[in-house]
């Protein structure tokens, strides 16, 4: 059927319903972090301050730029485990390479980075020409990197440059490095998502075999999805290793659901193609605001992670009704 | 000179030949119908020539010289542009996105001009007087008829020299049939190849210049499509004589209702709908495209939500649903619009997909007895003619046609006495439609009762006893009779009524 069989301001109508479904699942995210705040807010005092804002960004800014990879890669339609390995093996060898000089952090940020995009490439590489299931490929990647790690460096340890620890933790403007940042990695999306390389992930995620026939490289496509997510995950290292100072062959391990629980809880469809960053974003800071109630609330730290799969479930719920909805208003 | 000359062109699909030594010749200017049953390798041809396909031997020429595209893009970038039999378009982007995907005009900073998408996708849509379609609306949202018009918008927009259109009228109304039917003209008319895919011989006869006729994956005739009669060419496709497509009409109606639907209202889409279907009565549903008739087989087989009475066999239904289907003979079993997205587990065998629905039929006590299954499945196949090398063969790799068979076939082992069948004859060859026809005529004879939608006018016209014409969401008229007409299907959908 044609448009021009219904009447125009009908079809109108109709597609914004429509729009505001899709977005359904993105603004139940934000209405629990709304209540989230609200509650913390009632049991602590100053939440809603610049103070509190950089704290927050801070805990959250680890497991966002961890989960940003992940979100490029669910957009995809694929999965990375890797990023667990390739965190442990980022924070380990810049607390063993970084030494003291400014052009030693220098040279191995540099290399750090084209580690994690290069580890990704290859999971990229494996998926498309062995044609492997990404979550087999980047299981493996993400033991041989843990034991990379722990080859280098067996128990937490090293030390980071303090000029490095200051300038992860300075403030300009009243804002900490963590939120400057967060804007910086915001406006870098905005920017993504309009290139023709974000359009073609998530077109690929989308429908496959519509991309391949649209001529899009698969290879291709894969190595800049994994690599982007690697290098991401090589971010998040970097940006860890401000806040804790060491470097840590397990850390890792505890990104690796949290980031793909943020992008779900931000209505980043697990089947591919839709979802957004923003909603990534908030998904990350309702799973810190619930770390930092069980703190404030004083009870077992075991409460977090079940008031996290709780969260986690009311937004899996809220994107299959709008699923469902989306399906009815199409009949 | 021809523009595009192929010969020996062959392709295996492990131990099926989909080609064996196909030649094709077409010449610039002209539309060029390319025949052949379903299975024959039509759509394999073409995925060959547009790049999507490799084949494992032949020689192709475009343009004076040697012809081998690596990929789809590889021939687009050489001239030839394709729309797939089955669509190939991003379901999560918008029309203009899919349009230009992979094509789109960027700023200095490398970002996607939106403006510059919108403006050359209306640009576009003015050129060719395209159908009006939403340009920011996602392609999943689109009706299938919608996407098939975004799929061409999206040939075009290569600015091809080559067009392939493979079954693209299939899910057109005749108002958008005609459109692509001028637009082909046109579009031959400026020095370019159009080859035109599709089982209706009315529209090659309107559009052709020439046809070539493929049999088993060879090339059987080539003619002026002036020179050939509608009987030679289907004995070429066929390989034998068709006595005729449209069964002799019988009535066979009883008084006895099989469905009594009073003020059936769903949506803005279908309202307050009332009609009678009577046991051993084939119902034609008719009227433009879109006007709920859609709306009306889904409320009838329980999708979605929907208002009023519908009684069955004369017990008011309650529960609604799809599982209607699984309580056999007082059940409806429906033959869906978009056989790829709602009736086939494409990545699931021949066999699992004709038995799915069905799996209480086959077991005595909990336990599946093979050897029922496989025997009704391969009545089945042989029944509709399935061109499926064993009934293990996976669904997806069917050819078009033969997936509508076995979408067809399915419904039919459920044993539902009620049967919707929407668009039930969208991509099938001439020789199985008069088939499917002459079945529906002995159903009906046995009691079934069917209602039957078709985007092929005549067909609604010659096998129906009764045509309701839906207009706006609501029944318009009923013809009977002397009065169903194509003339009188369209009159009756057009007249105003408030
Ligand atoms: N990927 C595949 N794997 C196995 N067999 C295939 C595959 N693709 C096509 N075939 C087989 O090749 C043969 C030719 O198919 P093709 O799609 O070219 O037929 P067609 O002429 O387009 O038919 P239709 O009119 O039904 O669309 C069929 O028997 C089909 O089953
Ligand atoms: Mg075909």
């Amino acid at each position: 059927m044609t448009a021009a069989d219904v009447p125009a301001t009908d079809a109108a109508a109709n597609r914004r319903r429509a729009r505001l479904i899709d977005r359904a699942p993105f603004l139940v995210a934000c209405v629990m972090l709304v209540v989230l705040l609200a509650v913390y807010a009632a049991l602590r005092e100053g939440v809603f301050t610049l103070d509190e804002l950089n704290v927050d960004t801070a805990a959250a800014l680890t497991l966002i730029l961890a989960a940003t990879g992940q979100t490029i890669v669910l957009l995809r339609g694929g999965i990375d485990l890797s990023i667990g390995g390739m965190i442990s093996l980022g924070t380990v060898l810049a607390a063993t390479r970084f030494g003291d000089t400014l052009a030693g952090s220098a040279i191995w940020t540099v290399l750090i980075l084209l580690i994690g995009f290069g580890v990704g490439a290859i999971n990229g590489l494996l998926i498309s020409v062995l044609r492997l299931q990404p979550f087999l490929v980047t299981l493996a990647t993400w033991s041989i990197l843990s034991g990379a790690a722990l080859l280098i460096l067996p128990i937490d340890g090293g030390s980071l440059p303090g000029a490095w620890m200051s300038a992860g933790n300075a403030t300009l403007l009243g804002l900490s490095t963590s939120v400057w940042l967060l804007v910086i990695l915001f406006v870098f999306w905005l920017w993504f998502r309009e290139t023709r390389l974000g359009l073609t992930i998530r077109a690929t995620g989308s429908n496959e075999k519509s991309a391949f026939l649209s001529g899009v490289s698969l290879t291709r496509i894969n190595v800049a999805t994994y690599g982007l997510s690697g290098l991401f995950a090589a971010l998040a290292a970097l940006y860890l290793t401000t806040q804790t100072g060491t470097g840590s062959p397990t850390i890792g391990k505890d990104y690796i659901l949290p980031s793909v629980a943020a992008a779900v809880i931000g209505g980043i469809s697990l089947f591919g193609g839709r979802g957004g960053l923003a909603g990534t974003i908030v998904g990350a800071f309702i799973l810190t605001i619930i770390g930092n109630l069980v703190f404030v609330l004083s009870v077992s730290s075991y409460w977090q992670p079940v008031v996290s799969g709780v969260i986690l479930l009311v937004a899996v719920l809220a994107s299959s009704l709008a699923e469902r909805s989306a399906r009815r208003s199409l009949t | 000179m021809d523009l595009l000359q192929a010969s020996a062109v062959s392709k295996r699909y492990g131990g099926i030949a989909a080609l064996s030594g196909a030649e094709f010749h077409a010449a610039a200017g002209e539309v060029h119908a390319l025949l052949g049953e379903n299975g024959a390798g039509k759509s394999t041809f073409i995925q060959i020539l547009a790049g999507a396909v490799r084949p494992d031997e032949g020689m192709i020429n475009f343009d004076g010289a040697p012809f081998r595209a690596a990929n789809p893009s590889a021939a687009q970038a050489a001239g030839i542009s394709a729309v797939f039999q089955e669509l190939s378009l991003i379901p999560d982007l918008t029309v203009e996105q899919n349009i230009w995907f992979r094509h789109e005009w960027r700023s200095p900073l490398r970002m996607i001009r939106r403006k510059a998408l919108r403006e050359k996708t209306l640009e576009l849509f003015a050129r060719y007087a395209f159908p009006a379609i939403a340009p920011d609306q996602e392609v999943r949202r689109l009706t299938l008829a919608d996407r098939q018009v975004v799929e061409i918008a999206k040939a075009l927009a290569r600015d091809p020299k080559v067009l392939i259109l493979d079954e693209a009228t299939s899910s057109l109304a005749p108002r958008e049939t005609e459109w692509l039917l001028g637009l082909a003209t046109r579009f031959a008319g400026e020095g370019r190849l159009v080859i035109y895919i599709s089982h209706r011989l009315q529209e090659v006869r309107q559009v052709a210049k020439r046809v070539t006729v493929f049999r088993n994956g060879q090339t059987v005739a080539a003619h002026d499509t002036a020179s050939v009669s509608d009987d030679e060419i289907i004995t070429e496709m066929l390989g034998r004589r068709m006595e005729r497509l449209y069964p002799e009409r019988r009535d066979t109606a009883t008084a006895k209702l099989a469905l009594k639907v009073r003020g059936l209202s769903a949506g803005s889409r279908l309202r307050d709908v009332d009609f009678d279907l009577r046991e051993g009565e084939v119902l034609g549903v008719g009227g433009l495209q879109g006007h709920g008739q859609r709306e009306l087989f889904q409320a009838l087989f329980g999708i979605g939500k929907s208002r009023g009475s519908i009684e069955l066999w004369g017990r008011e239904m309650t529960a609604r649903g799809p599982r209607q289907a699984l309580t056999g003979r007082d059940g409806i079993a429906l033959v869906p619009e978009d056989r790829r997205g709602q009736g086939l587990l494409l990545s699931k065998s021949v066999r699992e997909n004709l038995t799915l629905a069905v799996i209480p039929r086959f077991s005595s006590g909990g336990i599946l007895s093979a050897r029922r299954e496989k025997a009704l499945v391969a009545e089945m196949m042989t029944f509709l003619r399935i061109k499926a090398k064993t009934p293990d063969q996976v669904a997806g790799t069917l050819s078009g046609g033969n997936q509508q068979k076995v979408v067809f076939g399915k419904m039919l082992l459920t044993e539902a006495r009620v049967l919707l069948l929407f668009d039930p004859t969208r991509g099938v060859d001439v020789g199985t439609k008069g088939e499917i026809f002459t079945l529906m005529r002995d159903l009906a004879a046995k009691g079934y009762a069917i209602l039957f939608y078709s985007s092929d006018q005549p067909e609604l016209v010659h096998v129906a006893d009764r045509v309701a014409v839906m207009q706006n969401g609501r029944m318009a008229a009923i013809l009977e009779g002397a009065g169903i007409s194509e003339d009188g299907i369209l009159r009756a959908a057009m007249i105003e009524k408030h």
